[in-house]
């Protein structure tokens, strides 16, 4: 099958692939009335499916802090459970600090590397950014799943997971929980951008829409991961074998 | 239709004096509407007629403190609900929201570790709509947080962070950092179980920076553990500092956002690509 990539190398013909625009949309119009009633509607939606959200759901509100009882599980909020599903699986200064500070220089990096200006504007620039994405998503999913898996239930002795494994086999500490884990979160965007090249022809772009997806995909699995598969104890469950409310907070 | 009154400003306040437009049964009303829209008060309020022309389309944005961080005109596409989903403008009308609601709950909430749960309990059980705003401010900060991510993700995915909008998109990571940390800190607040425990995991995290973990965690708590100083720090964060970042750096982002020609258009080709094409353009001109 040729790829629709190896079809325009053989033309020579890169620039048919990217996407394009209707003319018809680049017209000019007033915002005054065009964009300022899509935003008042915009608003006004919001502040509706927010109140009735607010009249009939109650914010969380348990019994008062208390030190000496620790609930189980205890949660951070949901959008740090990607990060604290993380701390199961590696060093606490990785998971915590090292990779949530990398994530936000190499997001803030994302134009500095992809620098050419084709493409501004267009929903995912050429007809391979959506199988390129479609793609990078499941990759990423089922790379995350598989390790996390893996370091639920791989027997080590009398516990699990892949550092109780290597340390029974006599690796250092440093080496289980700081070097391989490095080694699973740089090889699997890196074999994702070889992939993706290879398979594509990807340009800059394309490699970027990859990364992004490795990101996105890994933020969602995570922290729904977290938030709906981990119960007493941090152990991987059902949703509805979490005990709510937590042990501890009611 | 005749009857819809204010609504329909738009017959009125732009119309020449005496227009026969509003003579309908509610004519009464109509006139008290008129009196309004014609008296010095409201004109020196709203300098122009009603906006149903080029030019004062053009005048309401350009006079308007809030309508003139947008351009007098945008093309169509910037308009569609399917290019931007509207997610900047529902994060920063979350942010304006929570604001409000925050407010409300500053009047009643005692930063100290003995009155903090109980205020909230008062709040929810002794207050006019003091439980309806607690839940409205919770949720509004998660709906800000998902649309938040959500903007970076359609700035992403339409390539809209290319040059020259390059250090908008950094003035954007920095605002879901700071997104993220507002509700955060707020989630301390309440002192319930929920609040000291989720804190709790967040302060572990942070006290594992590498060498200057202990630092970190004592900066992050103002003592050993979390307790009165550790609330005091990020009720301040939460209410002062935080907001004031966040409104400095939205400022700067919906600024930046006009200097760097508006919502992003298509552009097919790249400079060089460019370049060269216009070389070749010429070359082949001269034969
Ligand atoms: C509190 C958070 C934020 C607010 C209130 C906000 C608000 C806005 C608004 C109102 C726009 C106009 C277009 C639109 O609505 O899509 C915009 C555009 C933009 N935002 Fe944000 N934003 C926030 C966070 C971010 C983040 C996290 C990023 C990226 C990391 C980002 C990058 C951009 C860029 C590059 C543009 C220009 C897009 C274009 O021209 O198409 N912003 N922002």
């Amino acid at each position: 099958m040729a790829t629709d990539a190896q079809r325009s190398q053989a033309t020579g013909q890169t620039d048919d692939l990217l996407r394009t625009v209707d003319e018809e949309e680049l017209k000019p119009v007033h915002v005054w009335p065009r964009l300022v009633s899509v935003e008042l509607i915009g608003a006004l939606v919001m502040t509706l499916l927010l109140s009735i959200m607010a009249i009939f759901v109650r914010a969380p509100f348990y019994r008062m802090a208390d030190p000496e009882l620790t609930p189980n599980p205890s949660k951070a909020p949901w959008y740090f459970l990607g990060l604290q599903e993380l701390l199961l699986h590696m060093h606490p200064a990785l998971a915590g600090v090292i990779v949530p500070g990398a994530v936000l220089v190499l997001l803030g990096a994302i134009p500095y590397i992809d620098r050419s200006k084709k493409g501004t504007g267009i929903w995912f620039y050429s007809k391979k950014g959506v199988p390129i994405t479609i793609f990078s998503a499941i990759y990423t999913t089922i790379w995350n799943l598989g390790l996390i898996f893996v370091d639920e239930w791989l027997p080590a002795g009398d516990s699990a997971g892949i550092a109780p494994w290597l340390k029974m086999h006599g690796f250092s500490d440093a080496f289980a929980e700081i070097f391989v884990p490095i080694v699973f979160m740089t090889f699997i965007p890196f074999s994702l951008w070889v992939i993706v090249r290879r398979r594509w022809q990807a340009d800059i772009r394309e490699c970027m829409i990859a990364m992004y997806t490795f990101f996105l995909a890994s933020f969602f699995v995570l922290t729904i991961i977290g938030t709906a598969f981990r119960g007493e104890g941090m152990a991987l469950v059902w949703p509805w074998e979490i005990p709510y409310p937590p042990h501890g907070k009611e | 239709m005749r009857g819809i009154g204010p609504l329909c400003g738009e017959g009125v306040i732009g119309m020449p004096h005496g227009a026969k437009v509003w003579q309908g049964g509610l004519g009464c009303e109509m006139s008290v509407w008129k009196y309004i829209t014609q008296s010095r008060f409201w004109k020196s309020i709203y300098r122009n007629p009603y906006p149903r022309d080029r030019r004062t389309r053009a005048m309401v944005v350009l006079n308007s403190l809030a309508l003139h961080l947008h351009p007098v005109r945008v093309p169509v596409r910037a308009t569609r609900i399917t290019y931007t989903w509207g997610l900047g403008g529902l994060a920063t009308w979350t942010f304006v929201l929570l604001t409000l609601t925050g407010v409300f709950l500053m009047w009643y909430y005692i930063p100290t570790t003995e009155d903090a749960y109980w205020t909230i309990v008062k709040l929810e059980t002794g207050v006019m709509f003091g439980s309806f705003l607690r839940n409205m401010h919770r949720w509004a900060a998660h709906a800000m947080v998902i649309a938040v991510i959500l903007h970076m993700t359609r700035v992403f995915y339409t390539g809209a962070y290319k040059p020259p909008r390059d250090f908008n998109w950094v003035i954007g990571v920095s605002l879901l950092l700071v997104t993220l940390l507002l509700s955060f800190s707020g989630y301390l607040l309440p002192w319930d179980q929920l609040a000291y425990w989720a804190i709790s995991v967040g302060m572990e995290m942070g006290g594992a920076t590498p060498l200057i973990g202990k630092q970190v965690r004592m900066a992050l708590l103002g003592g050993f553990e979390i307790g009165q100083q550790t609330l005091i720090r990020w009720y301040t964060l939460h209410v002062i500092f935080l907001p004031l970042s966040t409104i400095l750096l939205m400022a700067t982002h919906f600024w930046r956002v006009r200097k760097d020609g508006n919502i992003s258009t298509p552009v097919y080709e790249d400079d060089d690509e460019e370049k060269r094409r216009a070389v070749e353009r010429r070359r082949q001109a001269r034969g």
